[in-house]
């Protein structure tokens, strides 16, 4: 019923913007610059790995999309806060004088 | 019926993705990129997982709602966390026209109203 031949195409399409997204990790100019195009790759991870549990019809892939998806959030978010203020846990202000 | 729905979903989600990663190689700045990164990446993966979710079993319907959900909750604060570090490093505006409001980073033009106040005085 499901045409597998759009979901194949996606599958390979999304491998050759995952290439494309880790070149421009490694061609980066900024440290910014290079966050967000690993949170970017991390999101077409998830895509992928969205299509080959509906290629397959199992959910195992989906458990590894839901982690990445914590993990990325965590980790982008812990490399943001250290580029700003290299303290990615506290408020930079918080100490006393 | 359903399948139509899903393929239209996958193509819909691909090109939104393709734009995305587009705007990532050729915007010219980080502030640029992530409007590339935080808006389009993430409705292409949205519409992607939906497509999935579509003439699947139950389990593969509460994970994708569970995805979803959590990437629409945490891809704005992330993509807010980026931009704010990218602007206390006074990373440069290199789009044409980029206007900083607070006229703090050097080679953006200031705010027209401003001139150039608070040179680095009230950080």
């Amino acid at each position: 019923m499901r045409n597998d031949l759009v979901f194949f195409a996606g599958i390979a399409w999304l491998a050759v913007l995952l290439a494309v997204t880790i070149a421009a990790i490694g061609r980066a100019r900024t440290t910014a610059e290079r966050l967000v195009a690993l949170d970017t790759a991390v999101l077409i991870l998830i895509g992928l790995l969205g299509l080959v549990a509906a290629e397959n019809r199992r959910s195992y892939a989906l458990d590894a999309a839901l982690a990445l998806a914590l993990l990325s959030f965590v980790a982008t978010l812990a490399g943001a806060r250290y580029l700003g203020d290299r303290r990615p846990f506290d408020q930079p202000d918080e100490e006393g004088p | 019926m359903s399948g139509i729905i899903a393929d239209v979903l996958v193509v819909l989600g691909l090109a939104t993705m393709t734009l995305g990663v587009y705007g990532i190689v050729r915007f010219p700045d980080v502030y640029t990129q992530l409007h590339a990164s935080g808006k389009a990446a993430f409705l292409g993966v949205s519409a992607l997982l939906v497509a999935a979710a579509i003439g699947g079993g139950p389990e593969i319907v509460s994970r994708v709602v569970l995805t979803v959900v959590l990437l629409a909750l945490t891809t704005p604060v992330a993509a807010h966390a980026i931009a704010q570090a990218a602007y206390h490093r006074r990373e440069p505006m290199r789009s044409p026209g980029a206007l900083d409001e607070t006229a703090t980073i050097p080679g953006s033009t200031p705010s027209p109203g401003e001139g150039h106040v608070g040179d680095a005085a009230g950080d």
